[in-house]
């Protein structure tokens, strides 16, 4: 049968039974349901041995590169955990270092006023101390000054009035005739 | 020369008893043989981590197409069940059509009827893919939406939703003409591909040697675009079957009296 007797046939079963319109283009129900069941067949194979094996590493590689993308994300994330306690640590550092600073500063000046102080308060003892002992010794001096006048009026009084009395009433005349002088 | 014959249905060769083998048979289960033993070889191979641009290459399409499906159906898991019919008649499809430009495919006769044929050249084996194409759209269709949901997809009550009725009606016959359309479009391509290879052949005479490789070349594309077609209508039926009425706008209604008083409220 040549194409050009099958289209004559085609177009005369057309619009007779729908049997004579399939058989015309060759469909033959048995052979098509064969057919079929054969391809079914050839999928379950398939999809049995052939294509879990591409999807399994498919599935390998998507999962590794979800795990790589999740990593660089946790890394990132770290980083940035890391540099803000970074700056956090700077931070602290820094107000330390200004305490430190500041606390030097004001132990210092603390240190300068008593300091101070103390030299006050020596300076003061030491001229508190001179101050005692030039009373000390004006004291002294009057003291000794007072006995050498006594002695010298004892001796002048005794050249002028004479060897005449003893050396006991002399001192109480002498000392007598002082207080009287004052 | 003899008059050119063209024959529209695949021709007995020989017959096993009352088993009739045609002529498409027998290139088919050769080229569905050479592609199990090529699949089979590039599973074995990625299983084993064996790799070499061959293997690359399938790798890359099944990985491409395994993407391509996942996007199509939406839902993963569907889509991976999809997925092994999808790509078997891409590969089944491919396969059997690029084997029709070998040498002696329509010029090795027996008497006058050539013995090798491509399978896609043969309505039956076109009508069967396209058969199992709806039937397992429709399957997945009733294990998502149940034996009755599916069926409301089709008839519907036209008092309540006269519109909608007629939209089923439409759906139901829409069924039947994918099923002819998926079926003839690809045998249509293959016969009209194998008549064009002889006519040139003929026509072209000691010229075939340059025109043959084009024709052969645009062949090989054309194979490769129905196979990626019916991979991706596959998809978009079971797609289709799987979406409800549903999924549009809720607000969105057939009903002519909720149109008339929408219209009103926008007055």
């Amino acid at each position: 049968m040549d194409f050009t007797t099958q289209l004559t046939v085609l177009a005369a079963t057309a619009s007779g039974s729908d049997e004579g319109v399939f058989a015309a283009l060759g469909i033959d129900w048995k052979m098509l349901i064969g057919q079929a069941l054969a391809f079914l067949v050839l999928v379950w194979i398939l999809g049995k041995f052939v294509y879990p094996k591409f999807v399994n590493i498919i599935d390998e590689r998507q999962e590794k590169i979800d795990a790589s993308v999740k990593a660089a994300e946790n890394a990132e994330q770290n980083a940035e955990i890391a540099q803000a306690e970074v700056a956090e640590l700077l931070k602290e550092a820094r107000k330390e270092a200004k305490d430190i600073v500041a606390t030097a500063k004001n132990e210092a000046i603390a240190l300068i006023d008593s300091s101070d102080e103390k030299a006050k308060v020596r300076a003061d003892k030491i001229v508190a101390d001179a101050q005692e002992k030039l009373d000390k010794d004006v004291i002294a001096a009057r003291k000794a000054l007072h006995n050498d006048t006594i002695d010298l009026v004892a001796m002048a009084t005794e050249k002028i009035i004479g060897n005449v009395s003893d050396a006991k009433l002399d001192k109480k005349i002498v000392e007598t005739a002082i207080k009287e002088a004052r | 020369m003899d008059s050119l014959h063209f024959s529209l249905i695949a021709e007995p060769v020989f017959s096993i008893g009352s088993f009739v083998v045609t002529n498409a048979m027998i290139l088919g289960s050769m080229s569905i043989v050479t592609m199990l033993a090529v699949l089979f070889y590039a599973a074995n191979s990625v299983g084993a981590g064996k790799y070499n641009r061959f293997i690359g290459l399938m790798q890359w399409c099944i990985e491409g197409f395994l993407g391509q499906a996942e996007e199509i159906i939406g839902d993963k898991k569907i889509a991976r069940k999809v997925f092994p019919l999808a790509i078997t008649m891409f590969f089944a499809v491919i396969v059997s059509y690029w084997f029709k430009i070998l040498p002696g495919v329509g010029s090795i006769t027996v008497g006058d009827v050539p013995i090798f044929r491509a399978l896609p050249a043969d309505l039956n084996f076109t009508f069967a893919l396209a058969i199992i194409a709806i039937i397992a759209s429709q399957v997945y269709a009733v294990q998502k939406h149940g034996f009755f949901g599916n069926v409301g997809r089709f008839f519907r009550n036209p008092f309540k939703d006269p519109i909608g009725a007629f939209e089923g009606i439409l759906e139901f016959v829409g069924e039947f003409s994918r099923l002819v359309a998926m079926s003839f479009r690809l045998f249509g391509n293959a016969f009209a591909g194998e008549i064009l290879l002889l006519i040139t052949a003929i026509l072209a005479g000691a010229f075939a040697v340059a025109a043959l490789p084009l024709v052969m070349a645009f062949e090989l594309f054309v194979g490769f675009i129905q196979a990626y077609v019916f991979f991706v209508l596959t998809l978009i039926f079971t797609s289709l079957a799987l979406q409800t009425h549903g999924d549009h706008d809720p607000s969105h209604d057939h009903s002519p009296a909720d149109t008339s008083k929408k219209a009103t409220a926008a007055e």
